[in-house]
């Protein structure tokens, strides 16, 4: 039998980046690369987020597991996190997850002494680690801004505190993956769509009147049509924008043009949306996604049972190992 | 978040029947009861004195802590009794006036005990504080009150549907054929409600029946200590007044008219002077003919049943009976004549078929029964009971004593309070404790008890509904009849039609609806209403409109002539008909105005002439507790500002009223509508409120919503630390609704909000949302959603459990010596705070001075708790006594957690599925937290919820919350007139708020399968939905076994969740299982499972019964070092003297009972044994 390679190389161009946004083109692959990617981002590129809190003195009104899982939530600043040891298979701590491979441990120490409502943020989190501190949301560029809101400036709130009130505590922060729970997930977002290509029938188009074409643009939730002020032809101006609704080819039909528009997406371009939630880099967050989905593949070639399995899938085992 | 005074004023409207009827109570009721109990009269022989007692000058205090040192007078505060499991109480003092004839009265304190004080009562303390001192006295900011605490419980009133008071009612009973021979089964009934000069009353109710019998007399009937009492109705009319014959016989045809015969209206029959002279024959016959006879011959009968008249004349009696026993809320005799002549011609109308039956279960004829109403009356009989005892107690020792000094007060006084007068407000604590009444004449109640009921605050909702709901009462519960449960238009307005119970109680647990009210003592200044001057006034403004009043003797023309007017059950005259309308419409003009003296909830219950209809006439009612709600009056010119009308279930029936929602309802141009509906959501309850766009729902699942509100997991307290209520259910981070009713701000319902947003998306996904499954989101969870606890508190009193010798001798403390509980125990023997304590695991430890042991208290169930708080009583002497420890229980949603949305659509966790498997939007990226089928919708045709989802979504999408207020597209086409022609649809007004932020007007959206990342192949119904988690939850309902403990007699497993039983596999399961030929599954259910057991059967005789083992003697000797070897079973059957042919047998260990069960009844049971094959 001919060996055939399926192998293709996949191409990203980046759209537009910030630290916790990013928007890229994905091409020359298919849908299942790219929903892999977007599964991976969201469950398995792991995080650092508190999963152990040891209450001192609590007299909030909110119960102890209540702060414990307000506590977990928090984003923790994680570039440490593809380097740190899952604390259940850390060798120096025997997993109990206590050692300085496998866990970052904070304190948070608030008292309310005054009449005004003390608010108990994020920044109250003491790190034993200053490479994995809370994230701070408070954008530097309008710093000077009078409007700012102070809330994202203080963090974010964990309780409030009346007079006499206080809480002291001892978290640990353990490396995890959002499989495990939402907590250690990076991805606020992970979203992509197919790139549609649009054609439109342009001799169709010209048998509609101006309003003809202003109702069917119209249709359309999203601006994804408009109509050119000088030759009064309709053209696309965000195909992106579209949302396979098919708003537009049932107005379309409704007006009697059957085939006015033909909308495809193509099935090896897809355009990714990924929002960090802070705790790695939106770029980092893709990478990281990426070098996961590798080592899950070395794990499925490394593995013995897939020499065995050689027999019974033949090529694709070869073609997995890179053949 | 607390909110200035009276942002709650709406939320306290709804409990204020409760509070007013007590506050009436403690104002003035009590006086009034206490002033017309009769006194007592005592004689002594001796002496030749007689001591006559009674009550007077009632005070209820304000409730104190400690009762028993004067020194340290402190408030006892409501949270204080519910933490501490006592009652809310105050102290009930009167005085006892002691008269020896002639001599001046002699008053003497009396404490009557500690009485039940009504939160929010004038005598409580919370009445006064706003909410932020509310909160300061650990309360909700918004507590209304209007319920007891008795033991730390709270207990709100049940209130009672009664029958209409005063108001004769034409009824066919198919029991009063029974009553004596000659009785026809049709009566007019009328419920007199006791009252004495200048219109005072306590309540108190007498019910007079007036019997039509066969040959054309009637009887008066009238309950006496339990019996009924029977009179010929001449006599009673006789004796009523100094009459003639003639006189009778004039009022009695007077309503006949030849002229008018089948005329419209027209109730008289030529019958009528036919019934008058055998009425009045009767009399004649018993030879009766003056007054005097009359009273004479009444006296006579009664004389042995009336106490405290025993050596009178029968004259005196006769009076007294009449006075006591007819038409009580009438002290006029002339006044109770004339409403005799009515009944009876209300009665012959009846039985001519010119006029219809009253139904008893039309709202039409019902009042309600309230709170202080009925403790007044309950008090009223406890207190002449014990005056009675009292009486008896002094006589008798009067007999026995010689050396007793009867003029001396401090030694009757000695004697009376053998009968402790404490019990009194005990009697009236376990009432209320308890709901039931101990009475012995019963109060003309049809219930004795389910009084009162448990406000259990589940969430805040259940807790409101306690006070709004009205029930029918309990006699009709068990009834195979439905008549008594079906909705009827009467009661339009006032009661809910969505809001009751399905199932057992449907139908006759009702709730009011959300404008209507009761009316109270108290006019709208908080002023109490003397009821004396408002007749008058009526009175007066009647005659002036052209009223023929009524005086004695004069004959009144009747229907349809002219048509009597009655004011509260009195016949006051009589008005023209061709006038009535325009008197009727000048009354509610005077009604609404603020300046004149006529009540503005007066009742003009104006019946009009009809063919047959209901019998004709002006009702007036002034009288509290009957419904009211508020209508428009658009009769009345528009400048006067004032038209807002309370109107009465009774009137109501006989109005032109309009409704937005409704067209012109059929009304032809002759009767233009004179009235009209505030807004079309008035005719629903609280909760039913809620419920957005109810009128787009299929009605059953507003009906379901009513139930499901009230059973949700929701923010229930916020003053949750102070609680120590047996079980509390918390939502941990609930939301307020995007999409909500007006009636979510109006009663402040987002202080304890009932559920969360969740994105809803409708489709069938992975089959596990078949069936009303649906799946939730695992992120949305870790991340909180649903998230909840259930609070629960021990009560750990020493002082009351154990034997009474070592009960002051035991305190908290842990065990020096047992350190292993040290870890769970703190020194004080009470639990840390915050300490995690499972099942087994001690959680205090109870020492005993006396055995100088030490005894901990181990955690019942199953599942782990937490230690949330522990409360200590510290009032007694040395050591503490009382403690509450509160556990909390995580309850997170798990698969198989009940969760519903607002539109009756209730579903079970089946999966908490892993997001990224959830599909997903590919403009967004959102994923939704909750999937449901679409399946849900076809049957159930809950077209709000679809809506709700649109609306949720714009509104998200714009930062907005929208309105859903329930026929608000009718109001405001109504309000806009027709100037808009075509008003444009909910959904197209949704729709276009979508469109405007890019997504499809109808809600769709365009989703991939979040594990294959393909597009999904039609477009998914997708929005933000209110979703409540319901209380039903596994973690409170799995039952599960392998083995455990077995019932002694059978061997079988027990039953019963709590104590590790299993579940009963039963006939039909058996019957399932042989139908599949599963016999190996079966015989492992019904045999190993359970009793299998092993017998030894003798063959010979056949016995199971007689075998035994044979005590082994040690035949076998002891080998140096070796353990003795066991010596071989050895069977003997005991009848047949040889273990030859003993065989073992398996079979179910009942078999064996069975054989017992025989032996004991001298049956044999033998068994053939057979190899089988």
């Amino acid at each position: 039998m001919e060996s055939v390679s399926y192998q293709r190389f996949p191409k990203i161009k980046i759209r537009e980046m910030k630290d916790d946004y990013l928007k890229f083109e994905l091409r020359e692959t298919d849908a299942s690369m790219a929903n892999a990617l977007r599964r991976v981002m969201i469950a398995e590129v792991p995080t650092i987020a508190i999963d152990l809190v040891e209450i001192e003195v609590n007299s909030s009104v909110l119960n102890d597991e209540f702060i414990a899982h307000r506590l977990g939530l928090i984003p923790l600043t994680s570039e440490r996190a593809m380097g740190m040891r899952f604390s259940r298979d850390c060798d120096a701590c025997d997993g109990d997850g206590q050692c300085e491979y496998c866990s970052v441990e904070f304190h948070l120490r608030a008292k309310c002494i005054t009449d005004q409502t003390l608010d108990v943020t994020s920044k109250d989190l003491y790190s034993s680690d200053h490479a994995v501190i809370p994230v701070d949301f408070s954008d530097p560029s309008d710093a000077n801004d009078p409007f700012d809101n102070t809330e994202t400036q203080r963090g974010i709130i964990i309780v409030k505190l009346r007079r006499g009130q206080e809480l002291r505590l001892r978290a640990i922060a353990r490396k995890g993956i959002g499989k495990d729970h939402a907590k250690w997930s990076p991805a606020a977002t992970v979203t992509f769509m197919y790139e549609p290509e649009i054609h439109i029938n342009e001799d169709l188009m010209e048998t509609l009147t101006l309003e003809e074409k202003l109702s069917w643009i119209e249709s359309s939730p999203t601006k994804v049509f408009d109509i050119d002020k000088v030759t009064q032809q309709v053209v696309v101006v965000d195909p992106e924008a579209y949302t396979y609704d098919d708003e537009v080819i049932k107005k379309a039909e409704a007006m009697g043009k059957r085939g006015l528009i033909d909308i495809r997406a193509k099935e090896d371009s897809f355009i990714f949306t990924v929002e960090s939630t802070g705790a790695v880099k939106a770029s980092q967050l893709v990478l990281n996604a990426i070098e996961i989905l590798k080592q899950k593949l070395d794990a499925v070639r490394l593995s013995d049972d897939t020499v065995e399995a050689d027999d019974q899938f033949g090529e694709l085992g070869v073609h997995m190992r890179g053949g | 978040m607390a909110k200035k005074g009276g942002e709650f004023k709406e939320l306290e409207e709804l409990v204020r029947h409760h509070i007013d009827s007590f506050d009436y109570m403690v104002d003035r009721g009590l006086e009034i009861m206490l002033d017309n109990i009769k006194p007592v009269r005592i004689y002594d022989p001796h002496t030749d004195t007689s001591l006559s007692l009674y009550l007077s000058n009632p005070r209820i205090n304000a409730p104190i802590k400690d009762v028993r040192s004067r020194t340290n007078r402190k408030r006892l505060l409501p949270f204080e009794c519910r933490q501490a499991k006592v009652s809310y109480t105050g102290k009930f003092e009167a005085d006892v006036c002691f008269q020896y004839d002639g001599r001046p009265v002699i008053r003497e304190k009396y404490n009557f005990g500690q009485f039940p004080i009504m939160l929010k009562s004038k005598l409580c303390y919370l009445r006064s504080a706003d909410p932020q001192q509310l909160v300061s006295l650990k309360e909700e900011a918004s507590e209304v009150g209007g319920y007891f605490i008795l033991n730390g419980i709270e207990r709100v009133f049940r209130c009672l549907i009664m029958p209409k008071q005063n108001y004769p009612m034409s009824m066919t009973r198919g029991s009063y054929r029974e009553r004596r021979e000659g009785h026809t089964d049709k009566a007019v009934v009328i419920r007199c409600v006791r009252e004495y000069q200048s219109s005072l009353t306590d309540h108190s109710s007498v019910t007079v029946r007036l019997y039509y019998l066969h040959n054309g007399s009637a009887r008066v009937g009238f309950w006496v200590r339990g019996r009924e009492y029977l009179l010929p109705v001449g006599i009673v009319l006789k004796a009523l007044v100094e009459t003639t014959d003639r006189e009778i016989y004039e009022n009695l045809t007077s309503y006949y008219d030849e002229k008018y015969e089948k005329v419209k209206g027209a109730v008289g029959s030529q019958l009528l002077g036919e019934r008058a002279k055998i009425i009045l024959d009767e009399v004649r016959d018993a030879s009766l003919f003056t007054q005097d006879d009359c009273l004479q011959h009444i006296g006579e009968h009664f004389q042995p049943v009336v106490d405290e008249l025993e050596n009178k004349t029968p004259y005196t009696v006769a009076h007294a009976v009449l006075k006591d026993y007819m038409f009580v809320h009438l002290p006029n005799f002339h006044d109770k004549f004339s409403l005799l002549i009515f009944m009876l011609q209300k009665l012959f109308s009846f039985v001519d078929q010119t006029s219809a039956p009253d139904n008893p279960d039309s709202l039409q004829n019902q009042d309600i029964l309230l709170p202080g109403h009925l403790m007044t009356i309950y008090l009223k009989e406890k207190l002449e009971d014990w005056l009675r005892k009292a009486k008896s107690l002094v006589q008798d020792e009067l007999k026995k004593n010689n050396t007793f000094n009867f003029l001396a007060v401090g030694d009757v006084r000695k004697v009376m309070d053998k009968n402790s007068p404490v019990t009194i407000s005990t009697a009236v604590e376990s009432m209320l404790r308890s709901g039931r009444l101990a009475t012995q004449t019963g109060l003309d109640l049809q219930q004795r008890a389910g009084y009162t009921v448990q406000a259990e605050r589940l969430n805040y909702l259940r807790f409101l509904s306690f006070f709004r709901a009205v029930h029918r009462g309990a006699s009709f519960a068990g009834g195979r009849t439905t008549s008594v449960r079906k909705l009827l238009p009467e009661s339009w307005g006032f009661l809910c039609p969505v809001h009751t119970p399905d199932g057992e109680p449907c139908g006759l647990l009702n709730h009011m609806t959300c404008s209507c009210r009761v009316t109270s003592y108290f006019d709208s200044q908080g002023v109490v209403k003397d009821f004396f001057d408002i007749r008058k006034s009526i009175l007066g403004v009647l005659t002036s409109l052209g009223m023929i009043a009524s005086l004695p003797k004069l004959v009144q023309a009747g229907p349809p002539k002219a048509l009597s007017v009655l004011l509260d059950g009195r016949v006051i005259g009589s008005l023209p008909s061709s006038e009535i309308e325009k008197v009727v419409a000048h009354l509610r003009r005077l009604k609404v105005s603020a300046t004149s003296a006529i009540p503005d909830d007066m009742e003009v219950g104006y019946v009009p002439l009809s063919i047959g209809g209901a019998y004709p006439g002006l009702y007036i009612s002034t009288y509290p507790s009957r419904f009211i709600r508020p209508v428009r009056n658009i009769s009345i010119p528009c400048e006067e500002s004032q038209d807002i009308e309370l109107i009465g279930p009774f009137e109501q029936v006989f109005m032109e009223i309009k409704c937005p929602d409704g067209g012109n309802g059929g009304r032809s141009n002759a009767f233009p509508a004179t009235h009209e509906e505030i807004h079309p959501t008035n005719m629903l309850s609280v909760v039913a409120n809620l419920t957005p766009w109810s009128d787009h729902n299929q009605s059953p699942r507003n009906m379901y919503q009513c139930q499901m509100a009230k059973q949700t997991m929701a923010f229930s307290l916020q003053s949750l630390r102070f609680r120590a209520d047996q079980k509390i259910y918390h939502l941990q981070t609930p939301q307020t609704p995007i999409v909500r009713t007006g009636a979510y701000t109006k009663y402040s319902i987002d202080e304890h909000p009932t559920g969360t947003n969740a994105i809803v998306a409708v489709l069938a996904y992975t089959g596990y949302d078949m069936e009303d499954a649906m799946i939730l989101n695992k992120s949305s969870v870790d991340r909180g959603m649903f998230h909840g606890q259930i609070y629960q508190t021990e009560t750990i009193d020493l002082s009351d459990e154990g034997s009474r010798s070592d009960r002051s001798h035991r305190r908290f403390r842990r065990s020096n010596t047992d350190r292993s509980s040290h870890s769970l125990i703190d020194s004080d023997g009470l639990p840390y705070v915050g300490q995690i304590i499972n099942p087994n695991e001690p959680y205090c430890s109870i020492y005993n001075d006396i055995t100088n042991t030490s005894k901990p208290k181990h955690r019942k169930g199953s599942e782990p708790a937490i230690v949330d708080y522990v409360a200590v009583d510290t009032k007694s002497k040395k050591h503490l006594q009382k403690v509450n420890i509160r556990f909390r229980h995580p309850r997170n949603p798990i698969i198989g957690d009940k969760f519903s949305s607002r539109h009756g659509q209730k579903g079970v966790c089946s999966q908490l599925w892993p997001d990224i498997d959830m599909p997903f939007s590919g403009v967004t990226g959102m994923r939704p937290d909750l999937i449901i089928n679409p399946h849900a919708f076809p049957s159930r045709m809950t077209i709000a919820m679809l809506l709700e989802s649109l609306a949720a979504k714009g509104g998200s999408l714009n930062g907005n919350f929208v309105d859903a207020t329930p026929f608000a597209s009718t109001v405001r086409a109504s309000n806009a007139g027709e100037a808009k022609s075509e008003p444009e649809s909910l959904v197209d007004e949704l729709g276009k708020m979508l469109k405007s932020k890019g997504f499809n007007h109808h809600g769709v959206e365009v989703l991939y399968s979040g594990v294959y990342g393909t597009e999904l192949t039609c477009e998914i119904f997708i929005g933000p939905v209110y979703y409540q988690r319901l209380r039903h939850m596994v973690s409170d309902k799995f039952q599960v076994r392998s083995t455990g403990p077995v019932d002694q007699i059978t061997r079988q497993p027990i039953k019963g969740r709590k104590r590790g039983g299993g579940i009963r596999f039963g006939e039909m399961e058996r019957d399932s299982m042989l139908a599949h030929g599963a016999a190996y599954l079966l015989h492992d259910r019904l045999h190993t499972c359970s009793d299998y057991h092993i017998a030894d059967v003798c063959s010979i005789c056949g016995s199971i019964l007689t075998t035994h083992y044979q005590p082994q003697r040690r035949i076998v000797r002891d080998i140096g070092g070796l353990p003795p070897v066991k010596a071989p079973k050895k069977v003997v059957c005991h009848a047949c003297q040889t273990s030859k042919g003993i065989e073992t047998v398996a079979m179910p260990y009942v078999f064996r009972y069975l054989a017992a069960e025989l032996a004991a009844m001298n049956i044999k049971m033998t068994l053939h044994l057979n190899d089988g094959a």
